[in-house]
């Protein structure tokens, strides 16, 4: 039994339900990041889904080069947040304070 | 196929190298020292807007905005954005020279502000989604590094995850706006998805408007939109002061060279009543952002509201954009002088913050006897903020507003835009005004005068220079602007 262009995009929306979830609700800033990573691969799984159905390969190309810009965008915010560890010794976002207005 | 002459592509080759030859110098070479990669950085991008003007003389580029089959077009609208893009790219380093000196890794810094600045010149030039979205994380990566650049400092490491985790979260909702977009036309080129969105089916609707819905979403973090704005003040008060000028004048009016391409023109082509929500979306972050902006006790803290303020004015002329011939025009003059006025602030911010370290607006008093070079141009700069005549900001504004009234002869609410942001702009006087008397009136603790830096006097003599220039002779500034205006009658809609 083939799986039909409905089924991926439940999927998709399933993850990206989590992520939002995960954003909304989790305060530790890994757990944050998780959260936008699943919004960012549901998004890649509907092009690729949608590059299936449609004749052309624009959605996987566009899907690879997402693929490659959120791994540059972990790397970046890994760093920042190991940062942060050493100067808090927590990465609870909820600690993080000394801006106010 | 593409065209190897044409700007975008002779300007990412150019800018590129040099991004990323820098740390290979570095690399490469033994004694430590900071002046040579802010040089090149610096030279790279004069050598830049130089071509983007010479091809604009010799009449290289096409006028208005274009769709073309390619990933780029060579267009006066991306044009227009580069020229303003290069220039607060040219101002960020310059106001670094001071900032960077006796900090490590100067290499980095000024390779990262020369890669993020071509993505931001690439956002105003693409024509493909797939290349908007390279281009805008492009423009992005880098500056979630530079925000957090002061690696020592809690404020700046904290501006930096809160940028980082709300820019990551907009790049999520764009990539989203993109798959559904995708999907319903089949296609990534901006032509053929704007001419797809206006032949749906009609049940088909609401998922379109989903997906221009999370384009504005996601361009509005950037921008700086009031329901996305959360972050916006932290980030600019944390991050290093040249960094937020790089932020406030750059990567927010990428942000609009992207709806301006995205947005509006699949609304246009969508046919809903969007300009409305659009009007409402700005006199709400108008309003908020100028009421913010007048109980902070921190000058960064205080532009970045005001920077929220001005994302509002610009947003006016994007919503009336199809009821008025100006209106669009008006928005990308106010995007020039808006990038100038804020870099110059931010940048004399740089400066006090450099040799006093002060950051709060009350210990600020008497600062026009220690600092007057740098004083003056924070004055000019706020006050072009403000729409005094004659500077700059006077024209821009009153071209928004005329564009809104005169809009009142197609829609009826268009009039209560431009008075609301007549009453807006009265409003930001006050805080403003108060700022030039804190400064200029009133007594210090000290009345020495300090050393200036140089590079912040450069600096601050070039945007005084444009502003004034600007406000008295603003016609050829006027000129480009129309030329480099998107013909929206030109969108392929048939209804």
């Amino acid at each position: 039994m083939t799986n039909g262009l409905i089924d991926f995009v439940l999927v998709s929306v399933a993850l990206l339900a989590i992520g939002i979830y995960g954003l909304a609700v989790k305060r530790n800033a890994i757990r944050m990041l998780f959260g936008v990573e699943m919004i960012i691969n549901s998004a890649n799984l509907n092009l690729v889904a949608f590059a299936r159905f449609i004749p052309n390969s624009q959605g996987q190309t566009l899907a690879l080069f997402s693929i490659a810009i959120a791994a540059a965008e972990v790397a970046v915010g890994l760093a920042l947040i190991i940062v942060a560890y050493r100067m808090y010794k927590n990465i609870d976002i909820e600690d993080f304070r000394s801006l106010k207005g | 196929m593409l065209d190897f002459t044409s700007t975008p592509i002779i300007l990412t080759l150019m800018l590129g190298a040099v991004g990323v030859i820098i740390p290979v110098i570095s690399a490469a070479r033994k004694e430590k020292g900071g002046k040579l990669y802010g040089g090149i950085a610096f030279g790279a991008l004069v050598a830049a807007i130089a071509f983007v003007g010479y091809q604009i003389m010799t009449k290289n580029v096409a006028s208005g905005a274009l769709f073309s089959k390619d990933v780029l077009s060579n267009d006066m609208f991306g044009s227009f954005f580069a020229i303003a893009m290069l220039i607060v790219g040219i101002m960020t380093t310059v106001g670094s020279f001071n900032y960077m000196r006796g900090r490590g890794n100067p290499a980095v810094y000024y390779s990262l502000i020369v890669l993020s600045t071509i993505g931001m010149v690439l956002v105003a030039y693409s024509t493909d989604l797939v290349m908007l979205f390279v281009a805008w994380e492009l423009m992005s990566i880098p500056t979630y590094v530079l925000a957090g650049y002061d690696k020592k400092n809690p404020s700046s490491n904290e501006a930096a995850i809160k940028y980082f985790l709300f820019g990551a979260l907009s790049s999520g909702i764009i990539i989203w706006g993109i798959s559904i977009a995708y999907g319903l036309t089949g296609s990534t080129n901006i032509e053929q998805v704007i001419s797809g969105f206006s032949h749906l089916s009609p049940g088909m609707l609401p998922l379109a408007i989903l997906a221009v819905a999370m384009f504005i979403a996601g361009f509005g973090f950037k921008i700086g939109l009031v329901p996305f704005h959360m972050w916006l003040p932290d980030t600019y008060e944390g991050a290093p002061p040249p960094i937020s000028a790089l932020l406030a004048a750059g990567t927010k009016k990428a942000g609009f060279a992207a709806a301006l391409r995205v947005i509006v023109m699949g609304a246009i082509a969508l046919d809903l009543n969007w300009s409305f929500a659009l009007a409402i979306i700005a006199i709400i972050t108008m309003t908020f952002g100028n009421l913010a902006a007048i109980r902070q006790k921190n000058i960064s803290r205080m532009l970045a509201y005001s920077s929220i303020g001005h994302a509002g004015y610009i947003l006016i002329g994007l919503s009336i954009a199809p009821f008025s011939a100006l209106g669009a025009a008006a928005a990308l003059f106010h995007v020039l002088n808006h990038a100038v006025m804020k870099a110059a602030a931010f940048i004399a911010v740089a400066g006090i913050v450099a040799t006093l370290s002060i950051t709060n607006i009350d210990k600020l008093a008497g600062l026009a006897k220690r600092m007057p070079i740098t004083s003056l141009g924070l004055v000019v700069s706020l006050l072009a903020l403000a729409g005094v005549p004659p500077l700059n900001g006077f024209w821009s504004k009153l071209m928004l507003f005329g564009a809104a009234i005169d809009a009142g002869h197609v829609v009826s609410w268009a009039p209560y835009l431009a008075v609301a942001g007549v009453l807006n702009s009265a409003l930001s006087l006050a805080y403003y005004g108060w700022l030039i008397r804190k400064m200029y009136f009133e007594e210090g603790e000290s009345e020495k005068r300090v050393k200036e830096p140089r590079s912040i006097i450069a600096v601050m003599i070039f945007s005084i220079i444009f502003m004034v220039g600007v406000g008295v002779y603003p016609d050829p500034f006027i000129q480009f602007a129309k030329s480099a205006v998107p013909v929206l009658t030109s969108i392929p809609v048939i209804h």
